[in-house]
């Protein structure tokens, strides 16, 4: 049965992901398909601010065709004092088919789909998940490695406060993707260590092991809230940098969710880098989510 | 007035009674516990294929009056007692304004008298409003009624404070009950830390939070010679530090709720506040610690922490919504769901002889001349419907779940109060608080 919601990677299935990357190389390559959603209103509900992704699902729902209504409530006001529950039903009346989330707090996505008579995309839940960006992280690594199965990825900094690194453990393991998670405990605590997820906290020593680097954003609040020291000591052990460039295999990929804090997680050079990525995978992202609305409203165009 | 509870099996520890018998209540008081009793002209209460025990005491709920009379009354509360199969409960301080005057005091008690259901034993505050700097006046709180003391849910972070109280107090009956968590380690959390919480990517509170208060409350019970009391334990390891300073000789005592028992912080994978609750519901090997710790005996008490609030609070989302739930109409399901074999003449010390013994209340035994406070109860399973309840509290994660043992009839000073799924309140107005 089609999935109804996108709440993390794992409301789709193992070909259900594959068809979704199939769908978006299609889209990479095409011109927009604007009759595909055509009619279809999407709402996009962002409590918390947002530059790309909020950009890519506009201009992902305008290549499919959707009527786009984009609105951006203050992170505590929803509809003065109306509870989710009725906010949603309320938004189902007005027409509403579809609606991409983002909120400061982990679950809310789950809490609007379970009464939202329509489709619910999550675009990020607190520190709980944002399925498209894991998503469009994989459609980069297929497009570079042409198989999942036995790739070793590294993920690297602040994994505790990362939904994207969340929803891209989800995605890899259901994929046969070895997963590494590095940093410091107060940022990766052990209870990371589940289902073949490993932690390892010295970066050298599995940086010329694997086929990707995926680096997190710092966020100098860590430093604040005691995680952290000051930031050139997170940097000694954990910053992509020239000296650990070297140590990269030559065929591996360097990725970053963005938006990345130049001199502390990576350093100029790493974006000059020819094996960086980032680019590559905002690019991926309005293709990837042309290919999640389109599947969540119309189901698969052909047998996954 | 004669009472007869006819045919069950009474069950009091401290009586070594575990048969069937009749019990006898004339006037208020036991009478007499017989193989046949004399049912002429008496009430009777009949209690073919029950369990009939000292009343239930529940030594912590929050009754929320004075202050949030939206969440509870003492008059819902002690209806929901009754109703739970407690004959009395003891309330905590952290109401609006605290219980930290005997004025307050005073009220709570008149107002449990108007009531006329479950005795209601009131809990003082440690420290003035509860703000954890200024002793509250433990004498006269006492002499209004106060059975205990403790600053609730708000630890008292000083020790200096808590020491200086815990010596002045010394001498006051009733001991100090600490709710035992670190602010400051606790943080913004919502649930508990641990793997769950890793990947819900929800904030959580260790179990060290709690631990640290445990160990640090046990040190001063130790050096002040305070009875103590650790309320609604949640780890392992505060179970083993409770040993510990038992090993040193420490009076100290503690209880566990049926929540802390039966659920494991799984349940946040709805990302729903019913299952909010300080300290959090704690992983799967926290709560079969918890469970041996009531097999082996460090767990004198079973206590709901009945928490009632508005639905509609609970609905917020997770970090806005209020903390705890009602408990007092699920607890006797929920004691026997989480800990199915336990013997009766253990589940009736946890529930009634111990907590009479630590707060220095009447009842906990149906010995000849004491208050007629009778809990008679079945293995009956039942469906949980959380709208049904007396309380005003209407969320409990019990909520839909079928469990194996319920209240049939309570009776409380020899007064029906309850029975056939009906709360009547005393009629004599004979005052049912001491």
């Amino acid at each position: 049965m089609n999935p109804r919601h996108l709440l993390d990677v794992d409301d789709v299935s193992r070909d259900e992901i594959r068809y979704l990357l199939d769908r978006a190389e299609a889209f990479k390559g095409a011109e927009p398909a604007r009759d595909l959603l055509a009619g279809v209103a999407v709402l996009n509900l962002f409590f918390e601010a947002s530059t790309r992704t909020a950009t890519s699902f506009t201009l992902a729902e305008q290549r499919v065709g959707a009527d786009v209504i984009s609105f951006a409530p203050g992170a505590s006001s929803l509809g003065k004092g109306e509870t989710i529950e009725d906010t949603a039903i309320t938004l189902r009346a007005i027409g509403v088919r579809a609606i991409v989330v983002r909120h400061p707090q982990a679950g809310f996505a789950k809490r609007l789909s379970e009464t939202f008579d329509g489709h619910v995309i999550n675009a990020g839940d607190g520190a709980h998940a944002h399925p498209t960006q894991a998503l469009l992280d994989l459609m980069t690594l297929r497009s570079e490695f042409g198989r999942f199965a036995g790739l070793k990825v590294a993920i690297v900094g602040d994994i505790l406060h990362s939904r994207v690194a969340r929803s891209n453990i989800v995605g890899m393991a259901m994929l046969g993707i070895d997963v590494t998670l590095v940093g410091p405990p107060t940022l990766l605590p052990d209870a990371f260590a589940v289902g073949g997820v490993r932690i390892e906290r010295d970066f050298d020593a599995v940086l010329g092991g694997v086929d990707a680097v995926m680096m997190l954003r710092i966020q100098r609040e860590r430093i604040a809230g005691s995680l952290l020291p000051a930031l050139d000591d997170y940097t000694r052990n954990y910053q992509l940098n020239r000296h650990r460039l070297r140590a990269l295999r030559s065929d591996a990929v360097i990725l970053h969710p963005g938006p990345y804090n130049r001199g502390v997680e990576l350093t100029d050079e790493v974006l000059a880098d020819g094996r960086s990525r980032y680019v590559a995978q905002v690019g991926n992202g309005v293709f990837v989510r042309m290919a999640v609305l389109d599947f969540l409203v119309n189901g698969a165009k052909v047998v996954a | 007035m004669r009472v007869v509870v006819r045919g069950g099996h009474v069950v009091d520890p401290l009586l070594g009674i575990d048969a069937r018998r009749d019990l006898v209540i004339e006037n208020g008081f036991i009478a007499g516990i017989t193989e046949h009793a004399d049912t002429n002209g008496a009430r009777i209460v009949d209690a073919a294929n029950a369990i009939v025990a000292p009343g239930f005491i529940d030594m912590h709920v929050h009754l929320r009056e004075p202050g949030q009379p939206h969440k509870e009354t003492i008059a819902s509360g002690a209806a929901a007692a009754v109703a739970g199969g407690f004959t009395a409960v003891a309330c905590m301080p952290n109401t609006d304004p605290a219980l930290d005057s005997p004025t307050i005091v005073a009220e709570v008690v008149r107002l449990a008298d108007v009531a006329a259901l479950a005795r209601v034993y009131p809990i003082g505050a440690i420290t003035r409003a509860r703000a954890g700097s200024e002793l509250a006046p433990y004498h006269r709180l006492s002499d209004a009624g106060c059975v205990a003391f403790s600053d609730d849910g708000s630890t008292v972070a000083d020790a200096r404070v808590l020491r200086n109280a815990a010596r002045y107090a010394r001498d006051v009956p009733g001991p100090f009950i600490s709710h035992c968590e670190d602010a400051c380690l606790k943080g913004h959390a919502v649930m508990n830390e641990g793997i769950a919480s890793a990947r819900l990517g929800l904030d959580g509170s260790p179990g060290l939070a709690e631990d640290i208060v445990v160990a640090r409350d046990l040190l001063i019970a130790e050096d002040t010679r305070k009875d103590w009391h650790i309320a609604h334990v949640s780890t392992g390891r505060a179970l083993d530090l409770v040993r510990w300073a038992r090993s040193r000789g420490t009076a100290v005592t503690c209880e566990v709720t049926p929540h802390h028992l039966f659920f494991d912080d799984d349940g946040f994978a709805s990302y729903r506040a019913a299952y909010k609750v300080n300290p959090p519901l704690r992983d799967d090997d926290d709560r079969a610690a918890l469970v041996r710790g009531v097999r082996d005996g460090t767990i004198d008490v079973f206590a709901t922490d009945h928490a009632p609030h508005g639905l509609d609070e609970k609905a917020q989302l997770l970090d806005a919504a209020p903390v705890g739930f009602t408990g007092l109409e699920v607890a006797l399901g929920g004691y026997a769901a989480a800990v199915p074999d336990l013997p009766l003449a253990r589940f009736v010390a946890l529930c009634s002889t111990n907590p009479a013994r630590i707060l220095g209340v009447p009842g906990g035994s149906l010995a000849v001349g004491s208050a007629a406070d009778v809990t008679i109860f079945a293995e009956r399973p039942w469906t949980v419907d959380a709208r049904l309840f007396h309380s005003k509290g209407k969320s409990t994660p019990f909520d839909g779940m079928i469990l194996p043992r319920r209240a049939l009839a309570t009776i409380v000073g020899g007064a029906v109060v309850y029975e056939h799924g009906r709360v009547m309140p005393r009629e004599d107005h004979e005052p049912v608080t001491v």
